[in-house]
């Protein structure tokens, strides 16, 4: 037990859940200690000033006590703004959120992925259009998974390790890295231009054939880290059967 | 102190409702039983009816034990005008107090992606049925206004407008007799946001 208050650290939060009657467990993404679970007591009460306060895409200063799995949440404020990321871009955060959820342990520092997890909030929260939204997907999917341990060659074939060259076709083999495709040659793994990795690296994903590369690329590479159990917000991602139509038609 | 396995079973079962705890459910498990036997049969009576007969309105989710709920049975409303709400609570609120004379949807719910509640579980589709059927002239989302709530009624705006129907969202902003002082910076910024001219 350590009934020791943390100090004040910036976090964000990603999930919540009403938990018995008037409290929440919170799930938190923080610097210093990544993900971490706490008890936010009290915050269904109507003069709680937590319930406006402990939403997702809000920049927050927190502390919390406790010792266990799950914390008490002892201290919430904001740290500056909420990043007001406009209605088109809700799914695109929930979507990153899920993949922090899924995929990042408790209780393990992730200094860097913190910095570009609010930096892609902050590129959604500005967003102009559905290619803009897609680009800071993938960089966060190609950030988180370097951050896991798991990061993708981006620049460099495996085997050979020759530097990529961008208008060369790949087969990218998950684990193993891009292996150059000659002619009419099946992929293994997922078949796709150079340019595609160099783009994703160098953080210039423009072309529509690049970004659809990228996204079946990062699909892949996530599903193998993922399991079988499909990413809930994905469906979101999704627009409305109706509205599809009406421009399909 | 032991009680009977039947008293205790009851201070047990009574612990299912919301708010009470173990001391609650024991104080109303003996007023029931020492001074309100009589409530008591009537509560376990409506409770069994209730459970029983209680199901949806086919036409806007809410609980009802009619297929069609008094509420969207009523021809005097104006059934050109659909309220989408989250919950059965916030109907009454609306209508408790405000002169709104249109219909609701409720959804029981909004979409919340990581609890793995998507557009289906929240009747989305018979929102859409709904809606294709024609009448409607505009829908006004009343979903709360949490990110979730937002980001349900921005998916149900889009299925709207494909439509070609109008959708409007409820206004958020400073309570009435509050002081901006103590309203928290999230709300002042979005009433800022939303400001009009007069």
């Amino acid at each position: 037990m350590s009934p020791r208050q943390t100090a004040l650290q910036p976090a964000y939060v990603l999930h919540q859940r009403a938990w018995r009657d008037s409290s929440a467990i919170v799930e938190l993404f923080t610097p210093e200690h990544g993900r971490v679970g706490v008890v936010a007591k009290g915050i269904k009460r109507p003069r709680s000033p937590w319930r406006g306060l402990l939403q997702p895409f809000q920049p927050l200063l927190v502390a919390w006590q406790g010792g266990g799995e799950l914390k008490t949440l002892t201290v919430a404020e904001p740290q500056g703004m909420a990043l007001r990321l406009p209605p088109s871009s809700l799914a695109s955060g929930f979507y990153l959120n899920e993949l922090l959820m899924r995929l990042v342990a408790r209780q393990d520092a992730q200094l860097t992925l913190f910095g570009c997890y609010d930096a892609s909030l902050r590129a959604l929260a500005t967003a102009k259009d559905e290619a803009a939204l897609e680009r800071t997907l993938r960089y966060f999917e190609r950030d988180l998974l370097t951050a896991l341990g798991y990061a993708l060659a981006l620049d460099h074939e495996a085997e050979t390790g020759r530097p990529l060259r961008s208008a060369q076709r790949y087969d990218y083999q998950i684990e193993r890295g891009p292996l150059p495709l000659a002619g009419d040659d099946e992929a293994q793994g997922i078949a796709l231009h150079g340019e595609t990795l160099l783009a994703l690296r160098a953080q210039r994903l423009q072309g529509e054939r690049e970004r659809r590369e990228a996204k079946r690329l990062m699909r892949a590479v996530l599903a193998r880290y993922l399991g079988p159990k499909p990413l809930a917000s994905r469906q979101m991602l999704v627009r409305p059967a109706s509205a599809r139509n009406e421009t399909s038609e | 102190m032991e009680f009977s396995p039947l008293i205790s079973r009851l201070v047990e079962d009574l612990r299912c409702l919301p708010g009470v705890g173990p001391k609650s459910a024991q104080r109303m498990a003996f007023h029931l039983l020492e001074h309100d036997r009589e409530g008591a049969v009537r509560l376990a009576r409506s409770l069994q009816e209730a459970v029983e007969k209680i199901g949806r309105c086919h036409h806007c989710r809410t609980l009802s034990e009619t297929a069609t709920c008094p509420l969207c049975a009523n021809a005097s409303r104006d059934h050109g005008l659909l309220c989408v709400v989250e919950s059965p609570a916030d109907v009454r609120a609306i209508e408790q107090s405000t002169a709104y004379r249109g219909l609701y949807f409720v959804l029981m719910g909004h979409l919340s992606p990581l609890d793995g509640i998507g557009p289906a579980e929240i009747g989305l589709d018979q929102l859409e049925t709904r809606l294709a059927d024609g009448g409607i002239t505009e829908v006004i989302l009343a979903t709360n206004p949490t990110v979730e709530g937002e980001a349900t009624a921005h998916y149900i705006s889009e299925m709207v407008h494909a439509r070609g129907i109008r959708s409007t969202r409820i206004a958020h902003g400073v309570p009435l007799g509050g002081e901006l002082e103590y309203v928290d910076g999230g709300t002042l910024s979005h009433a800022f946001a939303g400001r009009r001219e007069i």
